[in-house]
């Protein structure tokens, strides 16, 4: 039955028909066979019981006279029935009186009980049905009869019943088939046919068939009515959908187009962008060049007018130097910070990250502060954790410090004060600089760290700068994973303080042994350099005239009037500038005892001083006076009149340069240091001069016409002769690293015009040539 | 044969068929017949004494009446059926035993002794004892055609004008019958009756 669920609906009806009918007639068979073996029973019953009436009917004289031959004679006619196999009459008492036996056996079985309030009963056991019946005369029990029948007859009649049965059954089952198979195609053809079309359907996606309709009208037609019109209303949808499809394909297509034109539009606006950057940042190089070119003539110029080495000036004419100098040096500085935020804004910064240590980095911008402080007589002072180290650009870092410091000078009020503290914070380090100056509004705050926003604070009405400071400042913070934050209140100051990535606790120390301030190497190998004595009760103080005079002279320092005394008396220097303003022990009282001693009275001692006591201290025995804030040159030039730096006549010097007038300047700087020169305009000019005579050092512009300075370069170090030559490079190009690559294996030091090159380029030349001269000095030894 | 028996007395002791319907005496019979079967039928076997056959002849005489069919009048005045003994009484007791409570032609059965033939008027079956033999021809002329059932086991009593004769064949009490005698008095007797008979008269040519 189960695997009926797979059969197909025509096979189901015809099992179905079958099953009914089948079920149906064998119902009926069964009931009529029944109703007729019981009806059966019933006569062979009735058969007996008469037969047993007549029988004892036949003998009661017996029974009652004691007769039992006469009772057999009566049942020996029962032979006439061949069913009957016993038959026997008893007493009253239940005991055997006479009996009849077909089979002649002679064996007289019990009489049974009758059951209570009966007098006849029957029952069917062994193949047998028994019958008791009482034997009644006038209405008193008189005695039993007991006779007992097979029940072939039954049986006969059930085997012809069963064979009947099964013949009917088989007959009409054929027949039922036979009607079945044809009647059911009624039914299961059209659905049959339904599902055929619904196969097609599915299979080849062909909605433009249709299911065949019948005749009739019942359920089934209406399905295939329905599932038509259903097909008819996939079909329009298909046709709508596919043409919706169709539309959009094209429109896709459309779209796909325009976004390609679109996609590439902007490729080539992307291309122009790129060339226009591109453009951009190449015409910032040759900006920078061309600019920085003129304003180099136009510092050194002014610088060396204002130094009156060109002759004296009279104070008019000074001041307006010193405002060309001035107009120049911001000038400078501003093309400087274009550069650099453009670098930024461009991506192209390079970054030489490295540890070092704050305390080391602080000195060398407190140096170039501290004059600008002192000018305005604010103290700068520093306080923070020793050995703090940072992770940064040593360079920048220094820009940086210097950008926030000399901020906070120009805001400054005079006899305000600046403090730097540097200390750690978690894995960071932690730098601020606090001044005393105007402070910032609150409004204004956000907008400090902008592109050319600059306050417009009445209370500092001309506050020169460049206004990008800040700006270059705070992106120079975050490109090395720092963060920069302000603090201020109006008219009391503001703080500013950024955070840069802490170093390691190694740090690289390769300042110091460049660094000529102290550098015992540096004294012996300059021992030919005179040696100048620094009192300061003030360590920044003391560096800060150290390196002002290092390129010219040996350096001791004493920090004390009585250590000042000590040291003249052991190193005997060629002169001493003095603080008269120190803590411990007047200055002044040093000069009046150095005066006293006969050693040292002859002995030149610069006074320098915060205070104009100019009158007292010449009265005292002063060689100069000098009142701080000290520029370099004055100093350098005061100290000149005093000592002078010994010079080696014989070194001459080429100065390869297409500026005349940068030629001019550099002559005029390297004679004023004490050095023959002498100048070509071109690179293939300098070889031939390389070639017919020997030079101490070149000194190369890179960017030329013809020949540039790099070529001129690889020319001279493929001379045998020429490979030890040294060679300095001024320049105004921008570097890349590959130049700076080249320069720095090449070279022996390059300076960019615009910068304080002049006395830089005198040290390093004096540095190079004397060291070279002790070289050879030592061989000839 | 009428099993059915409509009088309150009969149905008690012999159930019809219509007595089935009342519970309350089906279960009275239930406990007859299981009185029957349990203490009945093995007693009868095992320990009732053989009768004697007096006590046959008694009951003989009962079932004599019910095989003969009583015409009207010997039966009409709705009297009590009235078996007599004349002369010297063989049966004592065990007659009346015999017949107490029963009936026959739907009467009840009574007893008399009788010493005279004229009291045997009122008497539907009259047994004559032995003794009774030297006046018998008296006694069954007297009678005449009375439908009174003549029994007796004196010898030569069937050929001498009796009824029905009680007979010994072996031990076994059996019995001949004069119908000349039965049909001359107006008595039908049963076929069933004449089938256990050891013999039967018939119209003897030297009578009559």
């Amino acid at each position: 039955m189960l695997k009926m669920q797979h059969y197909s609906i025509s096979k189901k009806l015809t099992w179905i028909n079958m099953l009914v009918s089948g079920v149906a007639l064998l119902l009926a068979c069964a009931a009529f066979f029944a109703y007729d073996l019981y009806t059966f029973r019933v006569g062979i019953v009735r058969n007996l019981s008469t037969q047993a009436q007549i029988i004892g009917s036949n003998t009661v004289s017996a029974l009652v006279f004691n007769d039992p031959h006469a009772a057999e004679n009566t049942l020996s006619a029962l032979k006439a029935s061949p069913h009957i196999v016993y038959a026997a009459i008893y007493t009253t008492d239940g005991q055997p009186f006479a009996g009849y036996w077909l089979d002649g056996n002679g064996k007289t079985l019990p009489l049974p009980a009758l059951p209570a309030g009966q007098t006849q009963a029957n029952w069917v056991s062994g193949g047998q049905i028994s019958l008791v019946d009482s034997i009644i005369f006038q209405g008193k029990p008189t005695g039993f009869v007991y006779i007992q029948s097979d029940l072939r007859a039954i049986n006969d009649r059930l085997k012809s019943y069963a064979f009947i049965t099964a013949s009917v059954l088989m007959i009409s089952l054929v027949v039922a088939l036979l009607i079945s198979r044809v009647s059911q195609r009624i039914i299961s053809e059209p659905v049959v046919q339904l599902a055929q079309t619904v196969r097609v359907v599915s299979h080849e996606k062909n909605y433009s068939v249709r299911a065949a309709t019948t005749g009739n009208h019942d359920e089934v037609s209406t399905l295939i009515e329905a599932f038509n019109e259903m097909l008819g209303q996939i079909q329009q949808r298909d046709g709508a959908l596919q043409q919706a499809h169709d539309k959009l394909e094209q429109r896709v297509q459309e779209r796909t187009t325009q976004l390609g034109e679109a996609n590439k539009e902007l490729e080539q606006k992307n291309r122009e962008v790129e060339r226009a950057t591109k453009l951009k940042s190449q015409f910032l190089a040759s900006m920078s060049h061309e600019l920085r070119t003129p304003l180099n003539a136009i510092i050194g110029f002014s610088d060396l007018l204002a130094e009156k080495t060109a002759g004296p000036l009279t104070d008019k004419q000074g001041r307006f130097v010193g405002h060309v100098r001035d107009g120049a040096h911001h000038l400078l500085q501003l093309i400087n910070d274009i550069l650099d935020l453009s670098k930024i804004e461009a991506g192209q910064l390079e970054l030489r990250r490295e540890n070092f240590q704050i305390a080391e980095a602080l000195p060398e911008v407190l140096s170039t502060i501290r004059p600008l402080a002192m000018a305005k007589n604010i103290n700068v002072e520093q306080k923070g954790t020793t050995g703090l180290s940072v992770y940064a650009d040593r360079v920048r870092f220094k820009q940086i410090l210097y950008n926030l410091l000399s901020n906070a000078v120009k805001f400054t009020p005079k006899g305000g004060q600046i403090e730097i503290d540097y200390h750690e914070v978690g894995n960071l380090a932690s730098i601020s600089v606090k001044d005393t100056g105007i402070g910032i509004r609150p409004e204004d705050q956000a907008a400090v760290f902008e592109e050319f926003r600059q306050l417009e604070a009445g209370a500092a009405p001309s506050h020169e700068g460049t206004g990008l400071g800040l700006a270059i400042t705070k992106r120079l913070v975050e490109q090395q994973a720092g963060t920069i934050s302000l603090e201020s209140a109006v008219g009391k100051g503001s703080r500013f303080t950024f955070t840069l990535p802490a170093g390691s606790e190694t740090t690289t120390t390769v300042s110091t042994a460049k660094s000529p301030l102290v550098s015992g190497g540096a004294v012996k190998r300059d021992a030919c350099k005179p040696l100048v004595l620094i009192v300061d009760d003030e360590l920044s103080s003391r560096e800060l005239l150290a390196s002002y005079l290092s390129s010219e002279y040996r350096i001791a320092m004493a920090e004390s009037g009585a250590e000042a005394l000590e040291k003249v008396k052991q190193l005997r220097p060629d002169a001493v500038t003095l603080d008269v303003l120190m803590e411990k022990g007047d200055g002044l009282e040093t000069l009046v005892t150095l005066r006293k001693q006969a050693e040292t009275a002859t002995m030149p001692v610069i006074v320098l001083s915060i205070v104009d006591k100019t009158n007292v201290g010449f009265a005292l025995g002063a060689t100069d006076y000098l009142i701080k804030p000290i520029r370099k040159a004055q100093l350098l030039e005061t100290m000149h009149k005093h000592v002078s730096p010994r010079a080696d006549d014989d070194s001459v010097i080429l100065l390869v340069d297409d500026d005349p007038k940068t030629l001019e300047l550099l002559e005029d700087t390297l004679r004023s240091a004490g050095y023959e020169t002498q100048s070509v305009q071109s690179g293939a000019r300098a070889l031939e001069v390389l070639s017919s005579k020997i030079v101490s050092a070149v000194l190369l512009d890179l960017l030329m016409p013809g020949m540039d300075g790099f070529q001129v370069i690889s020319h001279i170090r493929q001379q045998a002769t020429l490979r030890e030559l040294p060679i300095f490079v001024m320049t105004a190009k921008t570097l890349t690293e590959q130049d700076l690559a080249i320069l720095g294996r090449e070279t022996q030091a390059f300076f960019l015009k615009g910068g304080s090159w002049q006395h830089q380029l005198v040290d390093e030349i004096n540095r190079v040539i004397q060291g070279r001269r002790a070289k050879a000095a030592g061989q000839q030894l | 044969m009428d099993p059915v028996q409509d009088t309150e007395s009969v149905r008690r002791l012999y159930p019809g068929r219509k007595a089935r319907r009342t519970p309350a005496f089906r279960v009275r019979l239930t406990i007859l017949v299981l009185a029957w079967a349990l203490a009945g039928f093995p007693c009868s076997w095992a320990q009732r004494p053989k009768p004697s056959d007096y006590q046959v002849k008694a009951a003989y005489l009962y079932n004599f009446g019910r095989f003969v069919e009583w015409p009207r009048v010997a039966t009409a005045k709705g009297g009590p059926f009235t078996v007599c003994v004349l002369g010297q009484d063989p049966f004592g007791s065990t007659l009346d035993a015999t017949m107490a409570g029963e009936t026959i032609a739907g009467r009840n059965v009574v007893t008399k002794r009788i010493s005279t033939p004229e009291e045997s008027v009122n008497c539907q079956i009259l047994f004559l004892s032995a003794a009774e033999a030297g006046r018998l021809n008296k006694i069954v002329e007297g009678l005449d055609k009375a439908a009174v059932l003549t029994v007796s086991d004196m010898p030569q009593f069937a050929q001498r004008g009796g009824m029905i004769q009680f007979v010994l064949e072996g031990n076994r009490v059996r019995f001949e019958v004069n119908l000349i005698a039965t049909q001359h008095a107006g008595l039908t007797l049963s076929s069933d009756l004449l089938r256990v008979a050891t013999a039967v008269r018939r119209n003897s040519p030297g009578r009559d």
